[in-house]
């Protein structure tokens, strides 16, 4: 059985991965990226631990997880149209004030 | 040709957070002690998904199911079509009161 410090170092790696990319991207797709990935993080952590304690609670917790990351992408995609119909762009250090 | 290329520049100095919180994250795992795992982790000749499936609807079953997420379904659930109706009020854009051709079924061929 694989230790579970190697899943969390793996989860780690992913998480900072995307919080890199949340810090140094502009693009917002690249953004909306960086964020499903710091997600995805969190579900290697919920599934490996609910392996760990022999329960499937976190493995069940991670599917509702995927489905908040739906809706977060809808939403963040909808976003992103308006930012590019209001700026013509989607960089998002153009729209620093909450109006246009 | 044209291809994706690593812009290297200022920028990337603020990655440097990222960089540092993945070491302390390594660093606190590292040396943390982690009690003995269950062994086998689910009983053997047990299906997982029926598992999962029973958790996710509440039906019961042996405590290795772990608890009921009826009421987390549900939620989600409403979560989801929030976030639907949610995509498409800022898809959608109104010239002069009318929808946009891409939102109409007919793909604005009738006018």
């Amino acid at each position: 059985m694989i230790p579970v410090e190697y899943y969390v170092v793996l989860s780690a790696a992913v998480f900072c991965i995307g919080l890199f990319g949340v810090l140094t991207r502009r693009n917002a797709l690249m953004f909306l990226m960086s964020v499903e990935l710091m997600l995805n993080a969190a579900n290697i952590n919920l599934v490996a631990f609910a392996n760990y304690h022999g329960n499937l609670t976190g493995q069940t917790f991670a599917l509702f997880t995927m489905a908040l990351a739906a809706a977060e992408v809808a939403v963040g995609i909808g976003i992103i149209l308006v930012l590019y119909r209001n700026f013509d762009g989607i960089d998002v250090t153009e729209a620093t004030t909450m109006r246009w | 040709m044209s291809r994706p290329r690593l812009k290297l520049g200022g920028h990337l100095w603020r990655g440097i957070g990222a960089i540092g919180l993945f070491a302390v994250i390594i660093a606190a795992t590292l040396n943390a002690e982690f009690p003995a795992p269950a062994d086998p982790a689910f009983p053997e000749g047990e299906s997982i998904t029926a598992g999962i499936g029973n958790a996710l609807f509440n039906f019961g079953g042996p405590a290795w199911y772990g608890e009921g997420m009826l009421a987390a379904f549900e939620i989600i659930d409403l979560v989801l079509v929030a976030a639907l109706v949610v995509a498409v009020m800022l898809a959608r854009r109104e010239t002069g009161g009318s929808l946009t051709d891409a939102l109409r079924t007919d793909g604005g061929e009738e006018e």
